[in-house]
């Protein structure tokens, strides 16, 4: 089993504001691993620098270390940066379909990477729709608009239009934050599903979605990277008091 | 499977060349805008300042700004020097030079002396309607954001709002012509012959006569502010419920009743918001010509508003010259010259300046409040 | 001891809210005052239907007055006269546009040569006219004053010969030769230097040498022209019967108006006295009827006559159009002649019908109240204040302010949008506060303000531009007027790209930042990203921004008013692309062009008032057409 994503060193800012100290990790392939941690300790901004989604945002920049992804450093100057984002899928807290069809919405990723045969962009719908377990439901009415389905339907769509990508990595930013535990439910289930094809890193505050279904955990406090390691370990012998009061509920 | 030597790219990032194209298609129209912006202020700029601007202290021309508005003059005297005079300067040239014969006489109305007039027929227009729109628009708009709640009467109202705002200021002028104009009640002793309705008030035979306002200061001040009200009440809505619903909770709390409320927590915070926005809504006002030019706007007159009356309040309904109505004058009614030119740049470019300092002075003030106004 | 009874108040509890309090008195005070909008509403509705309303009836006297005194009967055959003249006029046209199509070198010279003269003229005139109006040696005094008179006419002729006008088709050696004649011209001197003359003479004898080919089409026009003489002259005679019987008709309209206010005055009146003096005065202005039917007898016993007069039009025309030929060599003639063709057999088949109309045409028919509406909405003729007869068509206003508009949005759309675009998704935040400002600072330009640069700076320009050789592949180029449709729409497009720029700017804003993440998680690019996922997402509120933009060039006065060339008359689309360089006029403008002229209460005034209506159901059709799409975003 080899790394999937190695994180260096990392240090990241917003303009003067520091988020992320010195965070060091390496994330294995074909496996689940959950960043957990109270709100505002910087996973979501670790897990958006693997996609350098960061960039979006003005004066945010890694100020030292590196990412690689198989190897490559993704801050190299020569990086294809629309190649990148479509090998590291993302998945977000709030569920975003475009105000377009349901099947617009999952070919949009192919379209955009120049796919235009219709064969094609048919089976590659069914197939990630397939996947996402959302084929079932929406197959009658793939052309009506997205934003009629509901929310957990809305997520798992997301889901979908990711991995028609046919991506490696699919990072996952809290996917269940805004659904019921129904709609929760069902995401578990798919990304247990879904890591048999690809690397999928989580975030989440709710600890026991972490134990469901991710294999490594890594526990993170006010920008540090506190402590990594295999999730059972992590969370029935932590070896950091700080991780140890954090799942039992002391703080957080 | 995956590669991950196809993060790597070779030679120029696909798309490359559409993504500039696309860019400096899309910057070069902004820029376009921008550029024709400065060269319509330039080309004023330039060819108004020999008007307005002098070499000597104070560097302003006074005289163009508090002179009044005279036909001007222009001839050649004995000796062959050409002059260029205002009506009453002309006349006392002549009484001076009574023997003398002078030659080649033109005459271009409205092009000499000052536009003092203009400016400050356009100060009263816009001061009166400012006031009444004020009043009227922040009025409604205090109901609108504290008292209202969800009933077919504020639905009319938000309609009728959203109607006024379109209606084009042209047919504002039709309205206040047929309404203000001619058809508002007065009360006089002598109606007119056109009165709509007289109903007798039984004191001392004063009637109450439906026959208008005439043309005047005060029929074009209710037409503007008919026109500006539902900009007012709508920018004056938008500060009064960006004050926090805090403010009110606590004072209704405390025992407050609405009206202290609203006087006291909401008033004061939103009136900077009120005001500024309404800086924006006097240049709309003073650059406004379709509506007084049946209701109060006159091309020439040889008083200033403020002269010649009997009491004050006759200046409410005396008609005014007015800057935006003198520069259609100046435009549409004599011929462009070497000798109107300083008329016509001139008055454009005071009225510009004066429309530039209120809307860079709006958009400053709102910039400053959104720094520290922060709740 | 019982306690003592508490005396409970007699009025409420003091939670309880009392009656009519203070409170409630400044509520309903802000409320009327939020009233008072539909009140304003309210009240513009109902007196722009007030006055306008009573126009239709008004215009349907009109119009059977110009029935029963026969104008009508006059204008069967006067339409089929000024179809006539077009013709030739078109053919005419063709005729010198060909000759001077040939001879354009020649055109140019003479025409540079004469400008340069005449700008140089203008320049000395005021001291040269000093010298002429003070003649010398009339006394001896006068000496010094003249050779003053006469230093001052060389410094200005000096200044005058410094800057001359260009004349690029002139030699150097010509130009030299045509200054040198002006610096040696001698003050009283009145004839033309003989550079200009000989370049007159050259154009002339260009003309005559191109004419020649071209004598017999130049024959057929004249004979042409020629073959509607006859029917001119009976239709002069016509008119004046008609009018003298229409003048009988409105002046006892007049009177019996008169009457009726006396017969009010009357019945108001309480004194009998007075009321019988009132009713006798009444009854005195009573005016007998106006004998219609003698002329207009007089009028359709002309008939034969006229009708015998269309069909010999008819035949001579048909003998000599055949003989214009198909084709000539210029492309103005060209097209002229096209234009020509295509209207003749439009012409012949109106002759065709004439003796028919004339004979069908009865002055006793009614003229219903719907006359009057569609007369008034599709009329072709705007006429007011005429001799003959006031037509209120608001078609050619109608067809103005559409033109104008369409070209204002067509500039307006790309930029107004394009500029959004970009400052929304791609500027800096350092360019997108350069900008803003400046676009806004458009939008506060009043009216007027562009109105007066229309026409002292872009019209100007445009002509001047129109002029050069480079651009004369422009159709419409040079252009006769500079103030058109073409200049007003362009100023128009600069008022409006600040309306369609912010909104469409804010829709653009409006789109959830989520959608941007998400396109760019899935790799798209930025421009992808704009182009697939932001637009579409704003579409609704792009639209509604075009619509307003629209609205407000519509409703737009000032800029029109002063710039579009105030001609009333549909623009003549036989121009091709070349129609939005004509002058035009539009509902607007002629609102506020004629509404300080008009007598309160008549005809025209009310006209006016209709105008209004329509612009006002007009742009708030328009207006709720943008809201409901701004609306479907919301929701």
């Amino acid at each position: 089993m080899g790394t999937a994503i190695q994180i260096q060193n990392v240090n990241f800012a917003y303009g003067a504001k520091q988020v992320l100290h010195d965070v060091t990790l390496d994330i294995p392939d074909r496996q689940v691993t959950a960043f957990i941690g109270p709100s505002g300790c910087g996973k979501s901004t670790l897990i958006r620098c693997i996609n350098r989604i960061n960039d979006r945002i003005p004066d945010a920049r890694v100020t030292s270390g590196s990412i690689h992804i198989h190897g490559i450093d993704i801050h190299r100057p020569d990086l294809n940066l629309q190649e990148l984002r479509r090998r590291v899928g993302m998945v977000f807290q709030k569920y975003n379909p475009f105000a377009k069809s349901i099947y617009d919405n999952v070919v949009y990723g192919l379209r955009i990477a120049g796919v235009t045969k219709r064969s094609e962009l048919d089976e590659a719908a069914e197939k990630a729709l397939t996947n996402a377990a959302l084929w079932n439901e929406v197959k009658d009415r793939l052309r009506s608009s997205a934003t009629g389905l509901s929310g957990g339907q809305q997520q798992r769509l997301c889901i979908a239009r990711v991995i028609a990508t046919e991506p490696d990595i699919v990072l996952m930013d809290e996917p269940c934050a805004a659904l019921d535990p129904l709609a929760t439910l069902k995401i578990e289930e798919l990304i247990t599903e879904l890591k048999k094809k690809f690397t999928i890193v989580i975030v989440t505050h709710n600890m026991s979605q972490a134990t469901r279904c991710s294999d490594r955990t890594a526990f993170m406090y006010l920008g540090k990277l506190i402590e990594y390691g295999d999730t059972l370990q992590i969370f029935e012998n932590p070896k950091n008091p700080q991780t140890e009061a954090y799942i039992t509920g002391a703080f957080g | 499977m995956f590669d991950p030597d196809k993060l790597i790219r070779k030679g120029l990032p696909k798309g490359y060349f559409k993504d500039i194209l696309v860019r400096s298609l899309l910057g070069g129209i902004t820029y376009l805008i921008v550029l024709i912006a400065v060269l319509l202020f330039a080309k004023i700029i330039i060819d108004g300042a020999p008007a307005l601007f002098t070499s000597k202290f104070p560097f302003v021309d006074v005289e163009f700004l508090t002179a009044k508005n005279e036909t001007l003059h222009v001839f050649d005297d004995a000796q062959g020097t050409r002059l260029q005079l205002p009506a009453s300067k002309y006349s006392e040239y002549l009484n001076a030079h009574s023997g003398e014969s002078i030659y080649n006489e033109q005459t271009f109305s409205y092009s000499g002396g000052g536009i003092a007039g203009p400016i400050a027929g356009t100060a009263l227009l816009t001061v009166g309607s400012m006031i009444l729109a004020l009043f009227f628009g922040v009025s409604a708009a205090i109901y609108l954001a504290e008292y209202a709640k969800q009933s077919p009467f504020i639905h009319a109202v938000r309609l009728a709002i959203l109607n006024l705002a379109g209606i084009p200021s042209i047919v504002f002028g039709l309205f206040g012509f047929s309404v203000f104009v001619l058809a508002v009640p007065v009360i006089t002793s002598t109606p007119s012959d056109r009165t709509l309705l007289a109903i007798p008030l039984l004191i001392n035979d004063w009637v109450l006569s439906f026959q208008g306002w005439n043309s005047s200061l005060i029929a074009g001040c209710a037409t503007l502010a008919c026109m500006i009200l539902p900009v007012i009440i709508t920018a004056s809505e938008e500060s009064l419920r960006a004050v926090p619903q805090g403010f009110r909770d606590a004072s209704l709390a405390m025992g407050g009743t609405r009206w202290q409320t609203i006087r006291k927590c909401v008033l004061p915070y939103s009136l900077p918001g009120i005001l500024t926005s309404s800086l924006l809504a006097i240049t709309r006002v003073a650059g406004e010509t379709a509506p007084i030019m049946f209701t109060a706007a006159v091309a020439a007159k040889d008083d200033f508003p403020w002269q010649g009356l009997g009491n004050p309040f006759d200046i409410l309904s005396s008609q005014v010259q007015a800057l935006p109505y003198h520069i259609y004058t100046l435009a549409a009614r004599i011929p462009n010259s070497e000798y109107t030119q300083r008329a016509q740049y001139g008055s454009v470019l005071v009225f510009l300046l004066l429309v530039a300092v209120l809307s860079f002075g709006s958009m400053m003030l709102r910039a400053k409040m959104r720094r520290k106004l922060k709740w | 001891m019982a306690p003592e009874e508490r005396s409970i108040p007699q009025s409420r509890h003091r939670f309880q809210r009392q009656g009519f309090s203070y409170e409630r008195l400044i509520k309903y005070f802000f409320a009327s005052n939020a009233g008072l909008t539909i009140v304003i509403l309210v009240l513009i509705i109902v007196f722009l239907l007030k006055e306008g309303l009573g126009f239709f009836p008004g215009y349907r006297r009109e119009l059977e007055t110009y029935r029963i005194a026969g104008l009508e009967f006059v204008d069967i055959s006067r339409k089929n006269l000024t179809a006539h003249e077009q013709l030739t006029s078109l053919l005419n046209r063709a005729y010198f546009a060909e000759i001077n199509g040939k001879s354009t070198r020649e055109m140019r010279r003479t025409q540079e040569s004469s400008a340069l003269f005449n700008a140089f003229t203008d320049q000395i005139a005021p001291t040269r006219d000093l010298i002429l109006n003070n003649p010398q040696g009339e006394t001896d005094g006068n000496s010094a004053m003249f050779a003053s008179l006469q230093a001052n006419f060389e410094k200005q002729r000096a200044k005058a010969l410094e800057k001359l006008l260009p004349t690029p088709h002139l030699t150097a050696d010509e130009r030299k030769q045509l200054i040198d004649s002006l610096r040696t011209r001698p003050a009283e001197a009145t004839d033309d230097p003989p550079l200009v003359t000989a370049l007159a003479a050259e154009f002339a004898a260009a003309q005559q040498k191109n004419a020649e080919p071209l004598q017999a089409y130049r024959a057929t026009i004249d004979s042409f022209e020629s073959a509607g003489m006859d029917l001119g002259s009976a239709i002069m005679e016509m008119t004046e019967s008609v009018t003298a019987t229409k003048e009988k008709l409105q002046n006892a309209d007049i009177l019996e108006k008169d009457r009726k206010t006396l017969l009010a005055a009357a019945s108001n009146e309480k004194d009998p006295a007075q009321r019988e003096r009132l009713l006798s005065e009444a009854n005195a202005a009573l005016a007998e009827k106006p004998d219609t039917e003698t002329p207009m007898q007089a009028l359709l016993e002309r008939r034969p006559d006229c009708v015998r007069l269309h069909q010999e039009l008819k035949k001579t025309s048909a003998d000599l159009f055949p003989q214009i030929p198909q084709s000539l060599n210029d492309s103005d003639a060209k097209r002229l002649l096209n234009a020509a063709h295509s209207a003749w057999p439009v012409f012949l088949a109106d002759l065709d019908a004439a003796p028919q109309k004339i004979n069908a045409w009865k002055h006793t028919d009614p003229v219903p109240l719907s006359d009057a509406f569609i007369s008034f909405l599709t009329g072709k003729n705007w006429i007011t204040g005429g001799e003959w007869q006031d037509f209120y068509g608001i078609l050619p206003l109608a067809v103005g302010s559409l033109m104008i508009a369409i070209v204002a949005l067509i500039i307006a759309i790309p930029v107004g949008i394009g500029s959004a675009i970009y400052v929304n998704q791609f500027a800096a935040q350092r360019e997108q506060s350069l900008v803003k400002p400046v676009i806004e600072f458009i939008q506060a330009i009043p009216s007027v303000v562009l109105g007066f640069i229309g026409i002292l700076v872009f019209g100007t320009v445009l002509r001047e531009i129109s002029v050069m050789d480079a651009f004369q592949w422009v159709p419409g180029f040079p252009i006769e007027e500079r103030l058109n449709i073409f200049t007003a729409g362009c100023l128009l497009a600069l008022m409006s790209i600040p309306t369609i720029f912010s909104l469409a700017e804010d829709a653009l804003n409006n789109v959830p930042s989520a959608y941007a993440e998400a396109s760019e998680a899935l790799g798209a690019s930025k421009v992808q990203t704009t182009f697939r996922v932001m637009i579409p997402a704003a579409f609704s509120g792009i639209l509604a921004a075009i619509l307003l933009g629209f609205g407000r060039v519509i409703g737009e006065t000032m800029v029109v008013l002063l710039v579009a060339g105030n001609r009333i008359k549909i623009p003549d689309f036989t121009a091709g692309l070349g129609t939005f360089f004509q002058p035009t006029h539009t509902l607007t403008g002629i609102i506020a062009q004629e509404l300080g002229e008009v007598p309160l209460g008549s005809v025209h005034y009310r006209a006016l008032f209709v105008v209004g209506i329509l612009l006002f159901v007009f742009v708030l059709g328009i207006n709720a057409t943008a809201h409901h799409f701004v609306n479907r975003v919301k929701k």
